[in-house]
């Protein structure tokens, strides 16, 4: 017997976690209007909340939750983006305990963090990585 | 209510069994009673379970061959209900998951399952006497952890009805 989780509580464990790994630099939700002016940032995006349904009448009745969110980290040098890439790989990577801190954070069994790619958007001189984090969250 | 005349979606099954750690068993005939059956399929007894398995009846067929004869035969006979594997997601405090080890740890408590099928307030009760074995719980890292069991029925105890 599972309910369905609230992605709000996602977003603000997610949100507070990588925060305070990559500390100092800001950390946005989906979009980020400082860009030109921040030399470093990073921006995290939530997909795929995702509960299996399993049979029968009774709606609570579903497995645990995948979900992945996207972080995109933005730097004016490319190697600042490598190092706070290798930051999160260190800290989130096979990650299981506490996830989001004391206030709206919960227990994940496990974070799968994949380095997807980097590339250069030369319009904003932006290095940009993308990883993509799964978290296994128990109901 | 009338049965439902329409291609059911298997979503809409669902298994319970009887509470209790040392249930009653329904008898044969209470089996195809509505009044006993429904009394069983209620949200407290309900299994979690991802997908019910088939049930119904196995195949049992005799085969004879004569020696001198040009054609061998083949003659149904009585056929037992079919056994149930199952899967449900492992929720170590869940009072039925418990029920199922607990009756696979004794292998002797005989036990009511119902599977319903439901569209609406329609409702066809499949309803069988079965005894719980092999409970396996499977910790795949990249999914929930899962616990399997099989029912296996009895013989000749089963029934089915509906809210007709």
């Amino acid at each position: 017997m599972a309910t369905q989780q609230n992605p709000v509580q996602y977003g603000k464990a997610i949100q507070y976690q990588l925060q305070s790994i990559v500390t100092p630099v800001p950390v946005y939700a989906a979009f980020n209007r400082n860009f030109a002016t921040q030399p470093k940032f990073i921006v995290w995006m939530l997909r795929n909340v995702h509960q299996d349904v399993y049979t029968g009448p009774v709606q609570s009745v579903k497995g645990i939750d995948r979900p992945t969110f996207q972080i995109s980290i933005f730097t004016q040098v490319i190697e600042d983006g490598f190092t706070i890439s290798n930051q999160i790989l260190q800290s989130l990577h096979g990650y299981s305990g506490l996830f989001g801190g004391a206030t709206n954070g919960f227990q994940i069994a496990k974070a799968d963090v994949f380095w997807l790619y980097n590339t250069y958007d030369n319009d904003e001189k932006l290095a940009q990585i993308f990883l993509d984090c799964t978290l296994d969250i128990p109901t | 209510m009338a049965l439902p005349n329409k291609i059911m979606a298997g979503f809409s099954a669902a298994l319970y069994a009887q509470s209790g750690a040392t249930p009653t068993a329904l008898t044969l005939a209470q089996l195809s009673t509505l009044g006993n059956v429904s009394g069983i399929a209620i949200s407290g007894n309900l299994i979690p379970v991802e997908a019910v398995p088939a049930f119904g009846q196995d195949d049992a067929v005799a085969s004879f061959g004569v020696a001198g004869s040009r054609q061998s035969d083949k003659i149904p006979t009585q056929s037992a209900p079919t056994s149930l594997s199952v899967t449900a997601a492992w929720n170590p405090s869940d009072t039925m998951l418990l029920l199922m080890r607990g009756d696979a740890y004794s292998g002797l408590i005989d036990r009511t399952f119902v599977v319903s099928a439901t569209e609406g307030s329609n409702i066809v009760y499949y309803a069988f006497n079965a005894r719980v074995s092999q409970f396996t719980i499977d910790s795949s890292p990249s999914a929930e952890a899962k616990c399997n069991f099989t029912i296996h029925p009895r013989g000749n105890l089963y029934g089915w009805s509906n809210n007709a």
